[in-house]
């Protein structure tokens, strides 16, 4: 593997080092050759069905979500490098409680799914949006982009006003989390790093900065992302199903349990409508629920948040999500779908 | 994490989606319009990695003068450190003068004294003259960052190492598609799931549709999906009579055996059985996860709401076959 041409000069380097540490290119090494050796073990060990259904998800949802995570990234160190903040500013509103909305709305423009719209989110923060715009951008890009919009109205043929709840319930999420945030909101909640301003680059240092961004970005997400996958699989793996039949049919029920199950299968935001509906016996309302809670939070996306935001963010802007979702997307729902 | 060790991560990583992308591996976790997602991703994500590797090996020798006007090269790292927010390309940028000053050392044949106080000045005790040794990009990598890593401690700023060590994870998919390449979901996954039938998703209803009537020929290889679909719903009994020809996997519950197929939308985590009982002569048996081409006729009005719409199939002929290259349905 090109890890060991790489590595051998390093043991020749360290005799004259005043002390010495294993870096992590040696761990890296090391973990690496043990896998190889063991892999013939570690094949027959993992040779339980439950687990090879678990890595098969596991590799899936990393799979799926991990290019999305690169245009991420590379949007990111665009915004980053040639986009000025004073562009930035001029664009949005000068009114926070009026910008909200219009961050809302461009995210209907960003074909994203959610683990791209982390990164982008936090960049935006840094080139000097306000918080709250860029958090209303971070729920709305993924759950109201026209791919899934167009998928849901594939998904369900017969009930034209599923589209319609949804964009509006996931909207009104993005909005109001918005608001909650820059009336409630406290910046040393978000981890210092992640707001840090970066000062406009000069001609030369514009693609450097693009380059590294985008890198640094992407090293840093993809852990996460990971994290979440490993969670999805394993949640995936340990629920029964069999609860969402039974659950079901009883409609306050059916609604907290398609939420629950939401955040915990943490489907892409363009497959979830196929999902939603292929559970038969289940009313369109808890359905609509399944559809606004899971672009706006999940486990992977917790993780992405925890990792790009710090702890103390996510332990309070993802439970808040989740009871803004809820209820818009059943107020929505009640709207457009009359309750059904 | 020092950032070669993330840039040889990041290859790998890219590498892995690439390499399932090319062999096709990657049906087994993603549906067939994935490919192009895959490719482009791995792609970049390689391109990102080779483009850091390549400014560290080259940068430094590209740019000689700034090496030699010691104020240019001071105000360098500030301005880079002041403009890129994380650690791991604060030691990137970081690691630019010390990079220059190795291997400036390196092509002089030996440092000098004063070339070596002054690597000394720039980069306080971590500096090893050690340039000698090995290739000079080399060299010089593994000093700038050697000189980062002391540094990054020095911050105080427990925040600085955290994201660095979650990139670690990115080792396990790595690990897992190069050494372990999990097999596409079967019956397992089947027995797992409840029983919600994709007949209605299919269908795109609930209720009775009109389907077209099926191609002409005997026997008519038609999707599971579809199978299922038309045994539920069709008001036209498309199926009724017709030798059809369909192509799924063995799943054994209780003394039942069904034809299974997964469905999928996205990925693999999204998947949703297909289930088709079998009767007849040469069912019993069968050993889960067996693909199998049956052919047989449906058992009309065997598909009802309290199976859950699980057609019964009467065999007449079942072939072992190879799992196809796509052991989903889209």
């Amino acid at each position: 593997m090109s890890t060991q041409t790489v590595v051998e000069p390093e043991p020749a380097a360290t005799p004259p080092a005043p002390k010495r540490r294993v870096t992590s290119l040696e761990v890296l090494c090391v973990v690496l050759v043990v896998a190889l050796l063991a892999q013939g073990r570690l094949v027959q060990w993992l040779d339980v069905p439950a687990i090879q259904t678990g890595a098969t998800i596991f590799v899936a949802v990393c799979v799926q979500a991990l290019p999305f995570l690169v245009l991420g990234v590379l949007i990111s160190g665009a915004i980053a490098a040639f986009v000025p903040a004073s562009a930035l500013n001029r664009l949005l509103p000068k009114r926070q409680s009026v910008a909200v909305p219009v961050a809302g709305l461009a995210g209907v423009a960003l074909p994203t799914c959610e683990c791209a719209a982390v990164p982008v989110a936090r960049r935006l923060m840094q080139q000097g949006v306000p918080t709250s715009v860029a958090l209303a951008f971070l729920l709305a890009a993924p759950a109201v982009n026209p791919v899934v919009l167009v998928a849901t109205n594939v998904a369900f043929p017969n009930n034209p006003g599923m589209v319609a709840a949804r964009l509006v319930g996931s909207l009104a999420t993005a909005v109001v989390m918005g608001w909650l945030w820059a009336r409630f909101g406290k910046a040393e909640w978000i981890i210092e790093r992640a707001l840090r301003r970066l000062p406009e680059p000069d001609g030369r240092s514009r693609w450097r900065l693009f380059f590294e961004t985008s890198r640094a970005d992407l090293v840093d997400a993809g852990g996460f992302l990971v994290l979440g996958g490993l969670t999805a699989a394993v949640l995936n793996v340990v629920i029964p199903r069999a609860w969402v039949d039974t659950l079901g049919e009883q409609i306050v029920l059916g609604v907290l349990v398609m939420a629950v199950l939401a955040v915990v299968l943490a489907l892409c935001s363009e497959a979830d409508a196929f999902v939603a509906a292929s559970i038969s016996g289940m009313p369109l309302l808890p359905k609509l629920v399944f559809l606004v809670v899971g672009p706006a939070i999940d486990v992977k996306l917790f993780a992405l948040q925890a990792g790009t935001f710090g702890r103390s963010f996510a332990i309070r802007f993802a439970p808040a999500t989740l009871v803004v979702a809820l209820v818009c997307a059943v107020l929505s729902g009640l709207l457009f779908l009359g309750g059904a | 994490m020092r950032r070669e060790t993330q840039n040889i991560l990041l290859v790998l990583v890219g590498g892995a989606l690439l390499k399932i992308s090319l062999t096709g591996a990657y049906l087994q976790y993603v549906k067939p319009s994935h490919q192009f997602w895959l490719i482009g991703g791995g792609a970049v994500m390689v391109a990102l990695a080779v483009i850091s590797i390549g400014r560290d090996l080259i940068g430094p020798r590209r740019d000689p003068a700034a090496a030699d006007t010691p104020a240019h090269g001071a105000a360098d790292p500030a301005v880079h450190a002041a403009a890129v927010p994380d650690s791991a390309v604060h030691a990137a940028v970081g690691l630019d003068p010390a990079g220059r000053t190795a291997v400036g050392q390196d092509s002089a044949g030996h440092a000098g004294p004063e070339s070596e106080s002054q690597a000394a000045a720039d980069h306080g005790p971590d500096s090893h003259g050690s340039a000698g040794h090995g290739p000079a990009g080399q060299a010089a990598a593994d000093h700038g960052s050697a000189d980062h890593d002391s540094a990054g401690h020095d911050h105080g700023d427990g925040t600085h190492d955290h994201p660095a060590r979650s990139a670690w994870l990115l080792l396990l998919p790595v690990l897992a598609i190069f050494l372990i390449a999990p097999p596409a979901l079967g019956a397992d996954s089947v027995l797992r799931g409840d029983n919600r039938a994709a007949a209605s998703r299919a269908a795109g209803s609930d209720g009775m549709v009109a389907f077209s009537p099926l191609p002409a020929g005997s026997p008519v290889p038609v999707p599971m999906s579809e199978f299922a679909a038309r045994a539920a719903w069709d008001s036209g009994n498309s199926l009724t009579n017709r030798d059809v020809q369909l192509s799924g996997f063995v799943v054994a519950q209780d003394t039942d055996v069904y034809l299974a197929r997964l469905s999928i939308a996205c990925c693999a985590a999204d998947a949703f059985p297909v289930k088709v009982k079998l009767v007849g002569q040469g069912t019993a048996g069968l050993a889960n996860d067996t693909w199998l081409e049956v052919v047989g006729r449906v058992e009309p009005g065997t598909a009802t709401k309290e199976n859950d719409y699980i057609p019964t199939l009467t065999v007449s002929s079942i072939t072992e076959i190879p799992q196809p290259e796509n052991p989903y349905e889209g």
